[in-house]
């Protein structure tokens, strides 16, 4: 299986892949402590895309994807995503700077 | 399979994570789905009745398998919990070093910002 190495890349993909078969296509997370690694799979079972990370701050970004899964499973395809993304946005750009000191 | 109320499903799930940091892993699902058989489904829709589809969440450590679904008017409810479990259990990951190494601080910092221009590029 190919990982696919850029972010921005592997969230779009798994986005058009929702909306090609809403139906058939899911949103895993495999999350193993004692190694720290974080595996996101997206599959409609024909096709697969996978992203693999070990750091922090890529979990952040994952947590937008999980906004957007939810908003997209639970009020349907075809749901107005600008509300969810525009406020991520204004929520990305004060965190570009001054990351960790959250912690 | 029984699907579990929200709160109990987000208890359950942090215990899942509490008992996997030695070995194991979590995995969470999310899915599309009425909840409804195939048949139930052919049933509504030749009856000309709209399906409903809410978001199955499914979460499992490989020895117990566990349940919810969400629906339009609770997911945000349901989004951030999880996300607060997530970042309260995610800990293994790694951080940025910073803190730790003021000494290397400085290349540290040269090397996060080039890092950062790469991505960006």
């Amino acid at each position: 299986m190919v990982y696919i190495t850029e972010w921005d890349k592997f969230a779009e993909r798994s986005i058009e892949l929702f909306r090609a078969d809403p139906e058939s296509t899911r949103y895993v997370m495999k999350y193993r402590h004692c190694d720290g690694k974080l595996v996101l799979k997206v599959t409609d079972n024909r096709e697969c895309l996978k992203y693999k990370t070990d750091q922090a701050q890529e979990a952040r970004k994952m947590e937008k994807l999980n906004n957007l899964f939810f908003t997209l499973m639970a009020r349907g395809p075809d749901v107005d995503l600008s509300e969810v993304t525009g406020k991520d946005q204004m929520e990305a750009q004060p965190t570009k700077k001054g990351r960790g000191r959250k912690q | 399979m029984v699907q579990l109320q929200l709160d109990p499903f987000l208890n359950e799930l942090t215990s899942m994570f509490e008992r996997s940091t030695e070995k194991g892993s979590v995995w969470v699902t999310l899915k599309r789905s009425s909840l409804k058989s195939k048949v139930q489904r052919n049933k509504l829709a030749n009856a000309g009745e709209a399906i409903e589809y809410r978001c199955l969440i499914r979460a499992t450590d490989g020895k117990k398998t566990i349940s919810t679904s969400v629906g339009p008017k609770d997911h945000q409810r349901f989004q951030a919990s999880y996300a607060l479990i997530l970042k309260a259990h995610m800990t293994a990951l790694k951080k940025r070093e910073r803190k730790e190494k003021k000494k290397s601080a400085e290349i540290n910092k040269r090397e996060v910002t080039s890092k950062i221009t790469k991505k960006k590029s």
